[in-house]
């Protein structure tokens, strides 16, 4: 017993660092998952206060920029609007009345219904392994985990954590998170930011595994699908390099990001009021696979 | 300023500093694909530039304290931490190996460059701190397959750490010096 006490004394500091060090290890380990990380991440209100803080002094640094980025998207939705406004109006003839542009049929499919909501950038990272945005809404404004995120140039992330006042975002820019994109033509593959042999950067996003026949040329847009949690059709990035592996006979596109996640000032929440029934129907079909399957003799 | 309000200050200094240069960061060249993108972390300063008499035990709270708080501004949840933990309880033996004397025979002194001298407090703080740089990027890559990359950013982000102390260094002790 003796013995044991001095042995204890003797290696208290290392008994002590062996301690924290096991501490700091669960609490990684709790950061390797989307799902994770609860504990300590920045919109908890202290970080969120002290961002906050830092955003009101560099906010002013951005106000040209945000000009810009404003101005270009009233443009976009002022083409928007009047595209949409010549699809629905009428043409009649003395036949039929029946809306131009749309598909002959007597009614028109909702397949879901999206709700923005704007955001303030107030923490940004570009540097990490895994880079995370805060925002400076949270619960209280109605955000919830698993909304996804874009700016008015593009795809930025999706809310992974929520506090009453302030929200994280996995951004694109992290190997946590791929995202179901598409080419003009409609092929669709997958995103990722990084993949084996390449080095991780903020301008440069990888689509992977497009089969070689497909056509394509530098300069063309990527969207998303409607399989992600994104809304269809969001710009993701354009095409800025085409690269074959000869292994596979396949090319790797190099997509430059169409969000500068270097300079984000404002974004859009968006949520898809129907994703929970979504999810719930799928999670039947998953549980109908766990299900022990029957022998057929 | 007596010491422990000296500290404290310096801490919270030093942990603004660090959240202004998370919103800046810096790449040394700029190729498309070339150079990575990295962060200098200067916060371990903060442990490097504690009184030598410190107890073991209170370098490592101080340690774990400074990493988790760095942790939750920059969401990395207890990498800073755990390559922090190390730094603190290195700190003891790499002094014992550089002073002449034990390290409670300097009452009421730090580390600095008016203490220990130039070339070796830049020893000093160049070996902890590329050990901090070497476990926390090693932790955020969590493989050595991309060795290069990993190399490079450690590299690139030590050595800037270095010279953002250097210059903490000559912006500090000159002022000391004058009031004496």
């Amino acid at each position: 017993m003796r013995n044991f006490i001095r042995f204890i004394s003797q290696f208290a500091n290392l008994i002590f660092f062996v301690v924290l060090e096991v501490l700091c290890a669960i609490l990684i380990s709790r950061t390797r998952t989307i799902q994770g990380n609860d504990l300590v991440n920045s919109s908890n209100a202290v970080s969120g206060f002290f961002y906050k803080r830092q955003n009101a002094i560099v906010h002013y640094f951005g106000l040209g920029r945000m000009n810009d980025s404003l101005l270009a998207e009233n443009r976009k939705l002022h083409e928007a609007l009047a595209n949409l406004q010549f699809a629905t109006a009428n043409f009649s003839d003395s036949i039929t009345r029946l809306p131009k542009g749309l598909p002959d049929s007597a009614h028109r499919v909702t397949y879901a219904r999206y709700i923005f909501r704007t955001a303030k950038v107030i923490n940004n990272s570009v540097a990490q392994q895994d880079n995370y945005i805060t925002l400076n809404r949270g619960a209280d404004e109605g955000i919830r985990k698993g909304m996804a995120v874009i700016s008015s140039s593009g795809a930025v992330g999706k809310v992974v954590h929520v506090s009453p006042h302030f929200s994280t975002v996995l951004s694109l820019l992290s190997s946590l998170q791929e995202v179901s994109v598409h080419l003009k033509d409609g092929t669709v593959g997958i995103s990722k930011w990084q993949i084996e042999g390449t080095r991780p950067s903020p301008d440069v996003l990888y689509m992977t595994d497009v089969p070689a026949q497909i056509p394509m040329r530098i300069g063309d847009s990527v969207w998303t699908t409607t399989y992600s949690f994104f809304p269809p059709e969001v710009l993701v990035g354009i095409i800025q390099k085409v690269f074959i592996v000869k292994k596979t006979g396949k090319r790797l596109l190099y997509l430059k990001p169409a969000n500068n996640f270097r300079n984000m000032q404002y974004v859009y929440v968006v949520e898809n009021t129907y994703s929970e029934e979504q999810k719930q129907l799928e999670s039947e079909n998953k549980l109908e696979q766990n299900k022990p399957k029957k022998r057929t003799k | 300023m007596s010491i422990p309000v000296r500290n404290i200050i310096r801490f919270f200094l030093l942990l603004a500093v660090q959240v202004l240069l998370n919103k800046i960061s810096l790449r040394w060249w700029s190729e498309p694909m070339g150079f990575p993108v990295f962060v200098p972390y200067i916060y371990p300063l903060f442990i490097l530039l504690l009184p030598f008499e410190t107890p073991v035990w209170l370098l490592l709270v101080l340690g774990f304290v400074t990493g988790i708080s760095v942790d939750a501004l920059m969401n990395t949840g207890g990498m800073h931490a755990a390559a922090t933990v190390l730094l603190a309880y290195l700190r003891t033996n790499t002094l014992n190996a550089l002073l002449p004397r034990p390290l409670n025979e300097y009452p009421n002194l730090a580390p600095g460059v008016k203490t220990l001298g130039w070339i070796p407090f830049l020893t000093y703080a160049g070996f902890l701190i590329l050990v901090h740089h070497l476990v926390y990027f090693s932790i955020e890559f969590w493989s050595f397959y991309n060795i290069g990359l990993l190399s490079l950013k450690i590299i690139a982000s030590a050595t800037t750490t270095l010279l953002l102390v250097i210059a903490y260094l000559l912006l500090f002790t000159r002022q000391v010096a004058s009031r004496a």
